[in-house]
C-alpha cells in the first residue's frame, strides 16, 4: 500500500517534471547549441570557423528569443522540477542579460585580429563558454543547496579551462591557481552545506521547515555554517577575502574570456547571495554588519590596489573587486528599493564592462600589448575610439553624465533610506567610505585617457584597418550608458515588473 | 520668453558639435564661430538682465517668483519603497543668479576672444571650451538639484582636459589635482543631495499622484496619513529651502533629531555643503589646487577659471548650504567668518611671498573670495549683497589681471617678477592697463572692488552689533588684508614696472611690444565695466536687492 502510493506519487512528479521542462526551454537551448558545436566540430576538418561562430550565434539568438518570450508570458514566480529550481522574472532578467554578455564575448572575440583563429578555430573554446552560460543560468535559479553547488561547480570547472585553454606558461599557472583555490573554497563551501543539512534536514533553501530548523540553532555554530557557504560565494563575486586569484586569471586569460569572468559568475554569485542572505532571515546572524564589513573592504582594497597596475587588463580586475563591493551594497539595503538598484547596477555594470573589454580589446590589437605604455598618444590615431573609452572610465568611476552615475545615486539612496529604517550604525561607514572611494577610482580610471589624450606616441603605430566596424560596435555599447543617464526610468520600468519575493505563495 | 535660459545653455553646445563636425580643412573656422556663439550667448544673458523686473516682489522659498522659468519634467520612476523619484528639468533667474549669469556671459566671452591664439588641436580645445562655456552656464540657472550637479560635475571633465593638453610645464600635475580636489568636494555635495532628495518631497507632484488638493496633502503627510511610496519625492532647490516641504521625522527634517557621529544631522549635512563649496571657492585650508591650477592653465582657461568657476563655489554656498540649512548657517556662522578673515590674511601673505606673476594673482585671488565668506557669514543685507557684489567685481577684474599676466607670458614665456624691471618704459600702455588692475584689485575707490569689500565691511560690523553672527574683531583684523593686498601689489608694480629698464634675457627686448589690437579689445570693456560698476553700484544692486533681503530674512526666521 505504501509502497502503491510512494508509486504514484512518484509518476506524478515525473509528470510535472516533463511540463516543468517547457520551462527550462533556454537552457535546453544551451544545451542543444553545445551539442551542435561539438557535431558540427566532429564532422568538418577544414574551414570549419565560419559554421562554428553561425551555430554560436544562432543558438545565442534562439535562446534570447526563448527568454523573451517567457519574460512576457511568465506571471509570478514558479517553482519547478520538484523546488530544486524556481523561474521568475528576476531570473529571466539575469539570464537574458548573461545571453547578452556571451554575445558581446563573440563579438570582441571577433575584433581581437590575429587571436580571433584561436577562438574560433574549434570549438573547444565555444563549448566551454557556454557551459559557462549554463552555470550562471542555474546559478540564477537555484533554490536548493545542492543545486546552487552543481551550479557553482559547472560555472568554475568551465572557467579553469577557459583560463587556460590557449597555449603559454603564464596561463597554465593562472589557470592552475585558479582551480586550486577555487577547490578549496567549494570544499569549504560544501561543508558548510552539510552543516545547513545537518540542521535542517532539507536542501531546499525556501522551505519553511529550513527556516524553522534554523532557528533552533545557537548562534555560533549556524554562523560558522554561513561563514562557510558564503565564503563559496564571495570567491565566485571575486569580493574581498577570496578576490586573490582574479588579477592573475584576468592578466593571463584573453581579453574576450576576462571580460566573461568579470561579469557573468559575479552577477550569478550575488543573485544566489542575494537568496541566500534573504532566506536565512535569522535575527542571531547580523547580515547587515557582515556584508557591510565585507562591501567596504572589497571597495577599499580592489581601489587602492587597481592604483598600482600597469596593465589595464589588471587594472580592470581589481576595478572589478571594488564593483563587487558596491553590487553587496544593493543586498545590505534589505528594502525593495535597494533590489532594484543593485538589478540597476549590475546591468550598467554588465554594459560598460564589456564596452570597456571590448575597446581594451581594440586597442590591444592596434598595439599589441595591454600595458598602459602601449597606449600612449594613441588618442590622436584613434580619436573616436579614445573618446569612447573615456565615456566609459568616466561611467566606471560614476560621474555624471552617464549612467555609472545614476546606478550609483540609486543605490547609494536605497542604502540611505535603509540607515533610516533603523539599519545596522555600520550603514553610514558603508555610505561613507563608498562614495569616497570614487575619488580613488577617478585616479586610475583616468590613466587610460590621460595616456591616451595627454601623452604623444613614441613611435609610428599604424592602426590597421577595420575601422568602421570598431566604430558600429563601440558606439553600440557606449551609447545605452549615455542614454540611460538620461533615460534611467526605460530600464526601471522594466525592472518595475519583477517581483523579488523569494517566497513562493 | 520662457526658453531664454534653455538658448542660453544649448547654444553653445551646439555649436562644440558643429565645431566636431566641421572638418579639418576649414580650422580657421572654429575660434570665429566659437565667438560668434559666445557673443549670442552674452547677447541673450544681457537681454535677459534687462528684461529683469527688479520690483517685483522675490521670495527665494516661492517658486512663482522666479522668473524665466523653463520646467519640464524629465524622467520620474517608481522605485520600490523608496518613493517616486522625480527629476525636473528647471532652469530660472532670480536676483541670486542673475548677476552671475550676467558675469559667466561676459567672461566666457572675453576667455573666447583671448583663445584667439591657441595653436595645437584647435578642433579639441574649442569644443571643450565650448562644453565647459555651456556646462557652466547651466550651473548658475539649474535649480533642479540632480541637473545643477549634472552640470556642476560634468564641468571638470573639460577643464581637465584643457588644464592638461594645454597647460604649462607641470601640467598633468595641477589637472589632476584640480579634478581629485574638486571631486572630493562633488562626493561631498552628492552625499548631502542624497539626503535632501530623500527628505524633501514635491507638494504638487504628491498632490498629483495621490489625487487630493496641494494644500491638503501638506497636512496629509505631516499626519503621515500617506504611504511613503505615494509620495514623490523632488530634487527641486527651491522646495528644498521651504521647511514645510520636509518629510516628518525624516532625517534632514528641521526637527528631526537624528544624528550623524553625535552631531544633529543638519550640521553635519550642512558642513559637507560648505566644504564642498568651499574646495571650490577655494576657501583655506582647501586652496592648494589653485595656485597649481592657475599657473599651469593657459592665459583663457586661467580667466575663466578665476572669473567664473571659483563663483560657483560662492553661488552654490548661497543657494543650497544657507539657503536650506539657515540653522545650521547661523550656528556655524562664526566658523566660516573665521575662515574668511584667515583666507584674506593667509592669501594676502602667501601673495606677497610669491615670485611668479600669476601665482601672486592666484593667491590674491584667494583673499578675495575670503571676503564672500566674510560676508556670508554676517548673514546681513549688506554683508550678503557685498559677498555677491564681490563675486562679480572679482570675477570681471581677475579676469583682466590674468589677460594681462597672459600679455607678458606670450611674449616672453617667463613670468618671474625679478626677472623684470621698469617695464614702464618699454611698455607704456600696458603699464597703465596692469596699473588700473592693481588698483582695483586692491579696492581703490571708484572701482567695484572697493564697494564690494565695503559693503562686507559694513555688513560684518552691523552683523557683530545686531543680531551677533560674527564676532567684532572678524572684520577688524580682515582689515588688516587690505593693507597687505596694497602692499603686494603695489611692490610688485615698483619690482616689474618702475625704475630702470631691465630684463634678464637681452633676447626677450624685441619680443617686448606694446598690447596689440585684440588685447584692447578684451582689456578695454573690461576697465570700462569694471568703473562702471564701480560708479553706479545700483545697476547690479537693484537686480540683486529683492532677492538678497528675502534671503537674509529667510536665514534669520530660524534665529530666535
Amino acid at each position: 500500500m505504501l509502497i502503491q502510493n510512494q508509486h504514484t506519487e512518484l509518476s506524478n512528479q515525473l509528470a510535472k517534471t516533463g511540463i516543468d521542462l517547457w520551462d527550462l526551454a533556454p537552457e535546453i537551448s544551451i544545451t542543444g547549441s553545445i551539442i551542435l558545436l561539438i557535431i558540427f566540430d566532429l564532422l568538418f576538418k577544414k574551414n570549419k570557423s565560419m559554421g562554428i561562430a553561425a551555430i554560436a550565434y544562432a543558438g545565442l539568438a534562439f535562446t534570447g528569443f526563448l527568454l523573451i518570450q517567457q519574460w512576457f508570458e511568465l506571471s509570478e514566480t514558479k517553482s519547478i522540477m520538484s523546488g530544486l529550481l524556481s523561474v521568475s522574472k528576476l531570473s529571466v532578467f539575469l539570464k537574458t542579460g548573461f545571453c547578452i554578455g556571451v554575445f558581446i564575448t563573440l563579438i570582441i572575440a571577433h575584433r581581437s585580429g590575429e587571436k580571433q583563429k584561436d577562438f574560433f578555430r574549434s570549438s573547444e573554446i565555444l563549448v566551454m563558454l557556454f557551459g559557462l552560460l549554463l552555470g550562471v543560468s542555474f546559478m540564477s535559479m537555484s533554490n536548493n543547496l545542492l543545486m546552487i553547488y552543481l551550479s557553482i561547480e559547472v560555472t568554475s570547472i568551465c572557467s579553469y579551462v577557459l583560463t587556460g585553454i590557449t597555449k603559454g606558461k603564464k596561463k597554465a599557472e593562472a589557470a592552475m591557481k585558479y582551480m586550486i583555490y577555487g577547490a578549496v573554497a567549494s570544499a569549504i563551501m560544501l561543508y558548510g552545506m552539510s552543516w545547513l543539512y545537518g540542521f535542517t534536514g532539507t536542501l531546499d533553501i525556501t522551505s519553511t521547515t529550513f527556516v524553522a530548523g534554523l532557528n533552533d540553532i545557537p548562534a555560533l555554530p549556524l554562523s560558522i555554517a554561513c561563514i562557510m557557504v558564503m565564503a563559496g560565494f564571495i570567491f565566485k563575486l571575486g569580493a574581498f577575502p577570496l578576490h586573490i586569484w582574479s588579477p592573475d586569471v584576468y592578466e593571463a586569460a584573453p581579453t574576450p574570456i576576462v571580460a566573461v569572468f568579470s561579469v557573468l559568475p559575479k552577477l550569478g554569485a550575488l543573485s544566489i547571495i542575494f537568496h541566500f542572505v534573504n532566506a536565512i532571515t535569522i535575527s542571531t546572524i547580523d547580515w547587515q554588519l557582515w556584508i557591510g564589513i565585507l562591501a567596504i573592504a572589497s571597495m577599499t582594497v580592489g581601489n587602492f590596489s587597481a592604483l598600482w597596475q600597469k596593465d589595464v587588463k589588471r587594472m580592470l580586475a581589481y576595478s572589478s573587486i571594488a564593483h563587487a563591493g558596491f553590487l553587496m551594497v544593493g543586498i545590505l539595503a534589505f528594502t525593495g528599493s535597494g533590489n532594484q538598484a543593485m538589478l540597476f547596477y549590475a546591468s550598467i555594470y554588465l554594459i560598460m564592462n564589456f564596452a570597456g573589454f571590448l575597446l581594451v580589446q581594440i586597442f590591444e590589437r592596434n598595439t599589441g600589448s595591454s600595458q598602459f605604455d602601449s597606449f600612449k598618444g594613441l588618442g590622436q590615431k584613434l580619436p573616436y575610439l579614445s573618446i569612447l573609452v573615456l565615456v566609459i572610465m568616466i561611467s566606471l568611476t560614476g560621474l555624471p553624465p552617464t549612467a555609472g552615475f545614476n546606478a550609483k545615486l540609486f543605490i547609494f539612496s536605497a542604502l540611505w533610506e535603509a540607515h533610516l529604517n533603523e539599519g545596522h550604525p555600520i550603514l553610514i561607514w558603508v555610505f561613507v567610505i563608498g562614495l569616497m572611494n570614487t575619488v580613488v577610482a577617478l585616479f586610475y580610471y583616468l590613466k587610460m585617457p590621460y595616456l591616451l589624450f595627454f601623452k604623444t606616441a613614441p613611435q609610428e603605430i599604424q592602426p590597421n584597418t577595420r575601422r568602421f566596424t570598431d566604430w558600429l560596435w563601440g558606439t553600440l555599447l557606449v551609447s545605452p550608458l549615455l542614454l540611460l543617464f538620461f533615460r534611467s526610468d526605460w530600464l526601471v520600468s522594466i525592472m518595475n515588473s519583477i517581483n523579488f519575493e523569494l517566497w513562493i505563495p | 520668453m520662457s526658453e531664454l535660459l534653455t538658448y542660453i545653455i544649448f547654444i553653445p553646445l551646439t555649436a562644440a558639435l558643429l565645431v566636431l563636425l566641421t572638418p579639418k580643412t576649414y580650422e580657421y573656422l572654429y575660434r570665429v564661430l566659437t565667438v560668434l556663439c559666445l557673443g549670442l550667448t552674452l547677447v541673450l544673458i544681457v537681454y535677459a538682465a534687462y528684461d529683469f523686473k527688479t520690483h517685483s516682489a522675490s521670495t527665494i522659498t516661492d517658486e512663482t517668483t522666479l522668473q524665466l522659468i523653463h520646467k519640464t519634467e524629465w524622467f520620474s520612476m517608481s522605485m520600490g519603497s523608496l518613493g517616486k523619484f522625480s527629476v525636473d528639468y528647471f532652469v530660472a533667474v532670480d536676483g541670486l543668479n542673475i548677476g552671475m549669469l550676467l558675469l559667466a556671459g561676459i567672461v566666457l566671452f572675453i576667455g573666447a576672444i583671448a583663445s584667439w591664439n591657441i595653436g595645437k588641436k584647435k578642433k579639441a580645445y574649442f569644443s571643450l571650451y565650448l562644453l565647459l562655456s555651456s556646462s557652466v552656464l547651466g550651473c548658475f540657472v539649474a535649480l533642479d538639484f540632480f541637473l545643477f550637479y549634472l552640470f556642476f560635475e560634468f564641468m571638470l571633465l573639460p577643464m581637465y582636459f584643457l588644464i592638461g593638453i594645454w597647460g604649462g610645464p607641470r601640467k598633468e600635475y595641477a589637472s589632476i589635482k584640480f579634478f581629485l580636489y574638486t571631486l572630493v568636494g562633488s562626493i561631498l555635495i552628492l552625499i548631502v543631495m542624497i539626503g535632501l532628495y530623500n527628505s524633501v518631497y514635491d507638494p504638487v507632484k504628491t498632490a498629483a499622484e495621490t489625487g487630493y488638493e496641494v494644500l491638503e496633502v501638506q497636512s496629509l503627510v505631516k499626519d503621515g496619513s500617506i504611504a511613503s511610496d505615494k509620495i514623490v519625492k523632488s530634487f527641486n532647490m527651491i522646495h528644498m529651502t521651504n521647511p514645510d516641504n520636509y518629510i516628518p521625522g525624516s532625517f534632514l527634517d528641521s526637527s528631526s533629531l537624528a544624528k550623524v557621529f553625535g552631531q544633529p544631522a543638519r550640521w553635519i549635512a550642512f558642513l559637507a555643503l560648505l566644504i564642498g563649496f568651499a574646495i571650490k571657492l577655494p576657501a583655506v585650508p582647501f586652496h592648494t589646487w589653485l595656485p597649481d591650477a592657475h599657473v599651469e592653465a593657459p592665459t583663457p582657461i586661467s580667466v575663466v577659471l578665476a572669473g567664473i568657476l571659483l563663483k560657483i563655489g560662492g553661488y552654490g554656498l548661497i543657494r543650497t548650504a544657507f539657503a536650506m540649512f539657515p540653522d545650521s548657517a547661523y550656528h556655524y556662522s562664526w566658523l566660516i567668518g573665521f575662515f574668511g578673515m584667515f583666507a584674506i590674511i593667509y592669501g594676502a601673505l602667501n601673495a606677497l611671498a610669491q615670485k611668479d606673476l600669476k601665482r601672486l594673482i592666484a593667491y590674491s585671488s584667494v583673499s578675495h573670495m575670503g571676503f564672500v565668506l566674510l560676508g556670508l557669514a554676517a548673514m546681513t543685507v549688506e554683508g550678503v549683497s557685498g559677498a555677491i557684489y564681490q563675486m562679480y567685481s572679482h570675477g570681471l577684474i581677475s579676469a583682466m589681471l590674468f589677460l594681462l599676466a597672459g600679455v607678458l607670458y606670450d611674449r616672453t614665456h617667463d613670468r618671474m617678477i625679478e626677472n623684470y624691471g621698469g617695464l614702464a618704459k618699454q611698455m607704456p600702455k600696458y603699464t597703465v592697463f596692469i596699473a588700473i588692475a592693481f588698483f582695483a584689485s586692491l579696492g581703490l575707490p571708484g572701482f567695484s572692488g572697493f564697494i564690494a569689500e565695503l559693503m562686507v565691511f559694513i555688513g560684518a560690523f552691523k552683523s557683530s552689533g545686531t543680531i551677533g553672527a560674527i564676532p567684532g574683531w572678524m572684520p577688524v583684523v580682515a582689515t588688516l588684508g587690505l593693507v597687505l593686498g596694497a602692499g603686494y601689489y603695489l611692490w610688485a608694480l615698483q619690482r616689474m614696472f618702475f625704475g630702470k629698464f631691465w630684463v634678464k634675457d637681452k633676447n626677450w627686448i624685441p619680443a617686448l611690444k606694446d598690447l596689440d589690437t585684440r588685447e584692447y579689445v578684451m582689456l578695454v570693456p573690461l576697465v570700462i565695466l569694471i568703473l562702471t560698476f564701480g560708479l553706479y553700484p545700483s545697476l547690479l544692486l537693484d537686480l540683486i536687492n529683492n532677492s538678497v533681503e528675502s534671503f537674509t530674512n529667510h536665514l534669520l526666521s530660524f534665529h530666535k
